[in-house]
């Protein structure tokens, strides 16, 4: 009896999950570019694959694709590393400030994105950094840090603290330590974090507008804005390519799932 | 005094920025150009470039694609920095704005009088004595297009128009839903309302300036659209541009209003459509009168060397050209700004361009200056009231006028420093120097702390460095805005005021009610998330088979991104179409709900759709709570003889309790910070301003109204707001003990 009501649940709840997805599906197939769809409507007289045939061979879908892995998957590394030392130092060294430090990590996600934008064009003009990438990997990777660092700390004071000291006896240098015996046991939290940046990234649309001036440097959420005018949208084209933007991200988490119930622990349990 | 400040501190943030190697002389000359031209358009802009590109070797052409309103902030920040595009190719009411800021150039003294004589005037539109802006199209005005399946002759009164529409809206299956539509648009933007303002009277501005709202005309044409909805039921009562659009491509509509940049989109849809102007009021013997507008190039002004100028400027010319313009007139039949090109036979024997021209007689110019956006916003707000039946055409239409005067003075206004100025930034630098010395007081600690624990240190310092460029140097730079008068008249030369921002946040009434409308959004969503994200959770990992399955399933919205559901909620709640309501009604019996046309349903939508973004997130961490419960726990209490709900309430809850908690305040965070949810699923705060949280309040002041110094002082009370929040939270005795932070 309480399992049928449970799965009642989870079914009512996976339809609610799914059903605009299909939605976006439906859209994607038709082909008059319009965004209203009566109703779910796989097969009708105007659908086809037209919108993803031509998303391959018209636009410049598969550089976009490129730049946004390149550029997703560099910030990721750069931050996944720059979180996980920094915040094994956090976990594991106590000092005055650190207190300090944690809520400001904290604060730092309280700021509204909008008005941090100017700022940020002006750093970036300044750093001669517009048009190129690498202005792209210094901010992904930088507004993703706190979150990063909180989460990675957060599970490395889950970790016994016996493991390391029994290392250190044995004679291993502290990097030792870190790097063999904490790196290898924290692969959930490493997993999770990466999964986190590389979908801030991959999804991130405000601040590529500001920074990528050049077509042939688009990420994908540009590349898909540049199929939407204010009053011209091309809905087809849009879905279909936001249909396969999300396919590597889901990918993503279908590959993780595993790690993703172990490795995230926001804050948890002291010892 | 001040700009020394400013210069101080950019010297302390770049003192340890690195600079790159310069590009070699030999390069070719890059010309930029920012565009919002619609897909079809840009592939002949393309080979325009291209063809110029080939006749000057030495030159290349960049073109880059923004949205409307995105294009215009965007310049706006990169002229901003000191640097943009060459070009920048837009609607001609953009130009005040950038005129105004000083972001463009006047162009009547680069170019010869010969150039100027070939355009129709309404091209090359004079703004304040000066010419920013060349057309290389007229037009952008609305009209009545019919689907001539349907419509044999186009109605010349508004009677007629409102009699075939009647005609024309049709319930096929007698299922109370209609099949087809007599009249579509979308009305409820002041674009598509204000010219029949016209065909009850006067227009709805007087001068090209002032606003002209509390007239007897604005209130007649208030309630003309009121009975197209209520009366008359010959338009969906729900309808923005994408339904209005998709429902004439499907055929399922007579009439649309809309502009001449749709007519591509027709004709892909293979609707055989005709073109009438909008009609003449039978009674007051007036037309409406659609906004004619120019598009063009604009010359920035940071480009001031003179010989990237005269490339900059003979690129400009060959864009508007005569040889240009064919081109376009022949691949996306625009019609032409050149007159010498007007009156050959491509343009005399276009049925749809003479069709389009005719209307364009009956039109008046688009006003270009800076102030017509609060025009237009004022009236947003209270033509959308009146729509929603919250106001009454009288009232509505005097509101709007002094909210237009009020928005205009807000915008114009500009507050010297005085005396207060003065205090504020001194105070600043004391505080800067004591938090100096205090810094260098410490620092022979930190010193020594580095010498202990070098390893550590080196860990963490490269990311507290970057997080300080990024993060803190703008947060630092958002305080001096404001405190500053930065906005529409001071974009390049503001200055430090005091507190009067602050003040003036302060003594808004509005303030305060969109502030407990974010407190109420904030709290309802994330305990709906916790609570929903706690029992999948629980039902997967305790009670059911494939939990692998049922998780990947329900983690989905968390994997899309954000802008695009958030599009997509809004197609669900559409009131005619949407799945939402079609459910509603065959299951339950229920009738229609107009979801986005009313304040609470508007915010209810919102909600639905944040939820549904939210709640896998905290599913995911209490799945990652439960799993680290030992299963003895439940065994033992099992055999002590705890039922279902003594077990979760003794057991689960409280040992959930300290992953859920921080995860809550994140929620509670990202929230209140939520711009993408209300601002898309409300279309930027519709219906009528009432749907606002604290930032898309904030992005609305800011981008849309030039307040940056107002937005600026708006976003660090938020962020105040935010970490006396949180500060009291992670202090909170009880909490202390239970986690980690």
């Amino acid at each position: 009896m309480k399992k049928i009501f449970a799965l009642v649940v989870i079914i009512l709840f996976s339809v609610f999950s799914i059903y605009p997805v299909l939605y976006v599906l439906t859209v994607s197939l038709r082909t008059d570019q319009a965004f209203q769809a009566n109703q779910l409507n796989f097969f009708g007289d105007n659908t086809g694959f037209q919108n993803f045939t031509r998303l391959i061979t018209e636009t410049d879908f598969l550089i976009w694709f490129r730049n946004s892995v390149l550029v997703s998957g560099t910030s990721t590394i750069l931050g996944v590393t720059m979180a996980a030392t920094a915040a094994y130092a956090l976990s594991r060294y106590s000092f005055k400030a650190k207190r300090w430090i944690l809520f400001s990590l904290l604060t730092t996600q309280m700021f509204p994105a909008t008005m941090l934008m100017l700022p940020f064009f002006i750093i970036l003009a300044k750093l001669q950094l517009i048009n190129s990438f690498m202005g792209l990997f210094i901010i992904y990777a930088s507004t993703a840090l706190p979150f990063c660092i909180w989460q990675m700390k957060a599970y490395y004071d889950t970790l016994p603290i016996d493991l390391e000291e029994a290392a250190l006896l044995d004679g291993c240098s502290k990097w030792q330590v870190f790097y063999k015996i904490i790196l290898p046991i924290s692969s959930p939290a490493l997993v999770i974090t990466g999964l986190f940046s590389f979908m801030a990234a991959w999804s991130e649309y405000m601040i590529a507008a500001i920074v990528l001036q050049d077509p042939a440097l688009y990420t994908l959420p540009l590349g898909l804005k540049s199929f939407q005018a204010s009053l011209a949208t091309q809905w087809g084209l849009y879905a279909a390519a936001a249909l396969i933007v999300s396919i590597p991200v889901v990918l993503l988490f279908f590959m993780l799932s595993r790690y993703l119930i172990s490795g995230l622990t926001v804050g948890s349990v002291k010892g | 005094m001040i700009f020394q400040m400013k210069k101080i501190i950019y010297l302390l943030i770049f003192s340890f920025s690195f600079s790159f190697a310069k590009e070699s002389p030999t390069k070719p000359v890059q010309i930029q150009i920012w565009h919002q031209m619609i897909y079809s358009h840009r592939e002949v802009l393309a080979r325009a470039i291209t063809t110029f590109e080939n006749s000057n070797p030495g030159v290349k052409i960049r073109a880059t694609y923004r949205e409307t309103e995105e294009l215009r902030s965007a310049f706006q920040s990169a002229a901003m920095g000191g640097s943009g595009p060459h070009l920048i190719y837009g609607p001609s009411d953009q130009v005040g704005p950038f005129a105004a800021m000083g972001l463009i150039s006047p162009l009547e003294n680069e170019l010869p009088t010969e150039f100027w004589n070939q355009f129709d005037s309404l091209a090359v539109p004079v703004y304040q004595d000066h010419r920013y802006i060349v057309g290389d199209t007229v037009g952008n005005h609305l009209m009545l297009i019919y689907n001539r399946k349907i419509v044999k002759n186009p109605p010349a009164t508004i009677a007629e128009l409102i009699a075939q529409a009647k005609q024309y809206t049709i319930d096929s299956d007698k299922d109370s839903k209609i099949n087809q539509w007599g009249l579509v648009f979308n009305f409820t933007e002041p674009f598509f309302f204000v010219p029949w303002i016209n065909a009850f009277g006067e227009g709805f501005l007087k001068n090209q300036i002032e606003p002209n709202l509390n007239t007897t005309a604005t209130q007649a044409a208030f309630t003309f659209i009121q009975d197209l909805k209520i009366k008359h039921k010959v338009i969906p009562p729900e309808c923005d541009y994408e339904m209005a659009n998709s429902l004439f491509k499907e055929g399922r509509a007579a009439f649309i209003i809309n502009g001449d940049w749709s007519w591509g989109d027709y004709k892909e849809a293979k609707i055989d459509f005709g073109i009438a102007p909008l009609p003449q009021n039978e009674v007051t013997k007036l037309w409406p009168a659609p906004l004619v507008g120019t598009k063009g190039y604009s010359l920035n002004a940071n480009i001031t060397d003179s010989e990237e100028k005269k490339i900059t400027l003979k690129v400009l010319q060959f864009l508007t050209s005569e040889q240009v313009q064919t081109l376009f007139l022949a691949e996306v039949g625009t019609l032409p700004s050149n007159l010498n090109l007007r009156s050959q036979a491509g343009v005399k024997n276009n049925a749809q361009l003479t069709a389009s021209a005719q209307v364009m007689l009956y039109g008046q110019a688009m006003p270009m200056v800076p102030e017509v956006r609060a025009v237009w916003d004022s009236l947003r707000k209270h033509y959308q009231a009146v729509l929603g039946g919250q106001e009454l055409p009288v009232t509505a239409s005097e509101a709007a006028q002094l909210d237009a005067i009020k928005q205009i003075s807000n915008m114009n206004n500009v507050t010297q420093p005085g005396l207060q100025a003065k205090l504020i930034s001194g105070l600043l630098i004391v505080i800067l120097i004591l938090l100096s010395f205090f810094l260098l007081r410490r620092f022979p600690e930190f010193i020594r702390a580095l010498r202990a624990q070098p390893l550590y240190w080196a860990m963490l310092l490269p990311s507290l460095l970057i997080i300080f460029l990024i993060v803190v140097y703008p947060f630092f730079y958002n305080i001096l805005i404001s405190i500053s008068n930065f906005g529409l008249r001071t974009f390049k030369d503001w200055q430090i005021i005091g507190l009067q921002n602050y003040v003036e946040v302060f003594s808004d009434f509005q303030f305060y009610s969109v502030l407990l409308k974010t407190i109420i959004w904030t709290v309802t969503n994330v305990a709906t998330h916790v609570a929903i994200g706690l029992a999948l959770a629980i039902f997967i990992d305790q009670l059911l088979p494939f939990k692998g399955l049922w998780r990947v399933l329900l983690i989905i919205p968390w994997a899309i991104p954000q802008y695009i559901t958030a599009l997509t909620w809004r197609g669900l709640f559409n009131q005619e179409y949407g799945p939402i309501n079609h459910f509603l009604q065959t299951w339950f019996q229920l009738p229609a709900v107009q979801w986005l046309s009313q304040p609470f349903t508007t915010f209810f939508a919102c909600f639905i759709t944040n939820v549904w973004l939210g709640f896998p997130f905290m599913m995911v961490v209490a799945l990652g709570g439960l799993q680290s419960i030992p299963q003895s726990l439940y065994e033992a209490a099992k055999i002590d003889g705890a039922n279902e709900w003594q077990r979760f309430k003794l057991i689960t809850w409280p040992l959930l309790l300290p992953v859920m908690i921080p995860a809550a305040l994140l929620g509670f965070i990202w929230t209140f910070n939520n711009l993408n949810v209300v601002w898309l699923v409300s279309n930027s705060g519709e219906p009528a301003d009432q749907t606002h949280i604290l930032v898309s309040y904030v992005y609305k002041s800011a981008f849309n109204l030039y307040r940056y110094g107002y937005a600026a002082a708006l976003s660090l009370i938020i962020f105040i707001l935010l970490m006396a929040y949180g500060f009291w939270f992670v202090h909170k005795k009880s909490l202390k003990e239970k986690t980690s932070i």
